[in-house]
């Protein structure tokens, strides 16, 4: 990663992974060294935008709820119902919005990914953090997604199944060429012929 | 195709079986409908019953053929529609045999098929009732023939056989009736809000009034419960793996027990990745464990991996060893796991109590105080042991992780099986320096995890479990 950001680049120095791209208020919590070095791509950054609305969708039925409570306690007469609903949902309300923001692209900065000679290597998440690597010898299927939303952003998801449940794993947000190639080549590297 | 044709119907007395279940199946109604109309209704009601079921029961007996032929698996059946399954036989995976208690009165066996399905699922075929010839001539069609043993070669030992004694002694320490109090609380509560008219809440008061407050009725009492439960769980493991015998036949194991119901289950050598070694707080002093092995792609419901369910320590080495030749010495030490895992373990241990203790202070209940006092110390001294057990090796072949305290679980499983390799960490963990290691081995085997792994044992135990594929990813 190259560029602006990184005025927040530290040298590497938290468990796992480098602190390339967390911001100072969160760096307090990452001590100690690296494990795995952190994957060479990135996403694509339209990705942040698509998570932005899915977080603020999040936030503002959550927020619909609290209102629509609030208001058919207050229109019942249960007035310490209205104001329990209001003064619990009100701040929780308070506190999503801005994290639904960062989280966005905090999100968008924290995932990354690696086609290396014989695994798949995906880090995300930036609070609970996975590092997951799945060798091209155990995949079984790999294919595209792309569901309205993330269509109108442009963007498509690519999924990596193995034969476990928990074992897989997802790149959202790629845009159809690069997912093509990334398709292409986990494809040919787990031995699995071309289908449609 | 020059494979012998193997064809067949249930055995005749299948009828019975049948029909029992659509006993089974019509009872309720059939209460329900004595209890509102009476007899009037339900005798003639009973009648039309067996006039149309046994036909039918023949019938779907008659219908139900199973063929093995040109390297498939062909069950034809149906009354009303036909049905024909097809199954390639390179996608049976194994076959569980069982003997129900009233199978067992007829000399008859249920065959259960299990084969891989589409996306890593897997079908299951049943046969309700055979006979035990028809059963053992499937499984050599379905899975081949065992090891040929010479004739007049006496059976080889078993790998491992239960005794009573074993048995009854593993039911006792199994703890897993510690679960059952809460389970039978909430049924009792239950029932007290479906019955009518308070009546648990008065046998509740009545049983209150009568039940002894002096020291010794209550001691009395308590002994009674405990002696009752710890008989019940005994009487569980002898009925449920009564002479579990464990055998070696080449290519597979095969497992048989059960006092009234007997079933005989065979794993397959090729889909077995390690094996788990489980023990309780209360099976360590005897030396006892029970041993499963972790397998792809067979069912774990119904205890298709078991390989015993109280065994000696002494005895694990050689069982581990026939099972999988590269299996690691079960005793061998274990590197720990850092400090800060310890505290860790506290943290989440100690949590609750205290903030029960800190409740209970606050409102002055010095009662509930005392308890929460207590529940710290045990709390205490669990996180305390469930850190001594934190552990994990790795011999070259085999990799070993062990957790748990009041269950602990030491696993041997070889990495190479691994469907994908995962490092977790939470924010407290980077904070103190630790991740999670799990391992996804897939196919119904699950995963198993190195609980709060030093950051450099991550880093050593990764470059020598897959080093072809970590080191790229290490850094420098």
């Amino acid at each position: 990663m190259k560029g602006g950001r990184a005025a927040w680049a530290r040298p590497p120095s938290f468990p796992f992974n480098s602190l390339e791209g967390v911001p100072p208020f969160l760096a307090v919590w990452h001590r100690g060294r690296v494990i795995l070095r952190e994957p060479a791509e990135a996403l694509d950054p339209r990705v942040r935008r698509y998570w932005l609305v899915q977080n603020l969708t999040v936030v503002g039925f959550v927020a619909v709820l609290v209102g629509l409570g609030a208001a058919m306690a207050a229109v019942l007469d249960a007035t310490t119902v209205a104001w329990l609903i209001s003064l619990v949902g009100g701040p929780v309300v308070v506190v999503l919005a801005p994290l639904a923001v960062v989280a966005a692209g905090l999100d968008y900065r924290r995932f990354r990914y690696e086609v290396t000679d014989l695994g798949l290597y995906v880090a995300s998440g930036w609070l609970w953090r996975s590092l997951q690597v799945v060798p091209h010898a155990r995949v079984q299927t790999v294919d595209t997604t792309a569901g309205p939303l993330l269509r109108a952003f442009g963007l498509v998801s690519v999924h990596v199944r193995t034969a476990s449940a928990h074992g897989g794993t997802s790149i959202p947000g790629l845009t159809p060429d690069v997912a093509d190639r990334l398709v292409e080549e986990l494809a040919r590297r787990a031995g699995i012929e071309e289908g449609t | 195709m020059t494979e012998a044709v193997l064809e067949g119907r249930l055995h005749p007395l299948a009828v019975l079986v049948i029909a029992r279940r659509f006993v089974g199946v019509s009872m309720i109604p059939a209460l329900a409908l004595f209890f509102s109309a009476g007899t009037r209704v339900i005798v003639p009601a009973l009648a039309v019953a067996l006039l149309v079921g046994l036909p039918l029961a023949i019938l779907s007996w008659w219908r139900f053929r199973y063929r093995v032929a040109g390297g498939r698996l062909e069950l034809h059946s149906g009354v009303v529609s036909r049905s024909v399954r097809t199954i390639p036989l390179e996608r049976v995976r194994g076959i569980d045999v069982t003997e129900p208690f009233l199978h067992r009165l007829l000399g008859l066996v249920r065959v259960e098929v299990e084969a891989a399905a589409g996306g890593g699922e897997s079908a299951e075929l049943s046969l309700a009732a055979v006979s035990r010839a028809q059963a053992d001539a499937l499984r050599e069609a379905l899975l081949g023939s065992p090891r040929a043993v010479g004739e007049g070669v006496a059976e080889p030992v078993p790998l491992y056989r239960a005794t009573p004694g074993l048995l009854a002694l593993g039911g006792v320490t199994s703890l897993s009736y510690l679960l059952a109090p809460a389970a039978i609380v909430g049924v009792v509560f239950n029932l007290a809000d479906d019955l009518p008219g308070r009546f648990v809440e008065q046998a509740a008061e009545a049983a209150a009034d009568r039940f002894p407050t002096d020291a010794v009725g209550l001691a009395l009492i308590g002994a009674a419960v405990v002696g009752l439960v710890l008989a019940a769980a005994a009487a569980g493991s002898l009925l449920v793996d009564w002479d579990f015998t464990l055998r070696d036949e080449g290519e597979r194991l095969a497992a048989s027990r059960g006092l009234f119901t007997r079933r005989l289950v065979h794993l397959d050598r090729a889909r077995i990745r390690g094996a788990d070694v489980r023990d309780t707080l209360l099976r360590r002093p005897f030396g006892l464990a029970a041993v499963t092995a972790i397998a792809a792609g067979v069912r774990g419901r119904s205890g298709g991996t078991l390989l015993a369910p109280v065994l000696r320590a002494g005895d694990l080495p050689a069982l581990l060893r026939a099972v999988d030749s590269a299996a690691t010495n079960p005793a061998a030490p274990l590197a720990a796991h850092p400090r800060a895992a310890r505290s860790r373990r506290f943290v989440r241990a100690l949590a609750f109590p205290l903030a029960a203790l800190v409740v209970a202070v606050a409102l002055g209940a010095w009662w509930g105080a005392a308890l929460a006092l207590a529940a710290l110390a045990l709390a205490a001294l669990l996180a305390l042991d469930r850190y001594r057990q934190l552990g994990h090796a790795f011999d070259g072949r085999r990799l070993s992780l062990r957790e748990g305290s009041l269950r602990r679980r030491r696993s041997e499983l070889d990495p190479a099986a691994a469907v994908s390799f995962e490092l977790r960490t939470s924010p407290g963990q980077r904070r103190a320096g630790v991740g999670t290691l799990t391992v996804h081995l897939g196919q119904g085997a699950g995963s198993r995890r190195a609980l709060d792994l030093g950051e450099e044992q991550a880093v050593a135990l990764l470059r020598r479990v897959r080093p072809d594929l970590f080191e790229p990813l290490l850094p420098r």
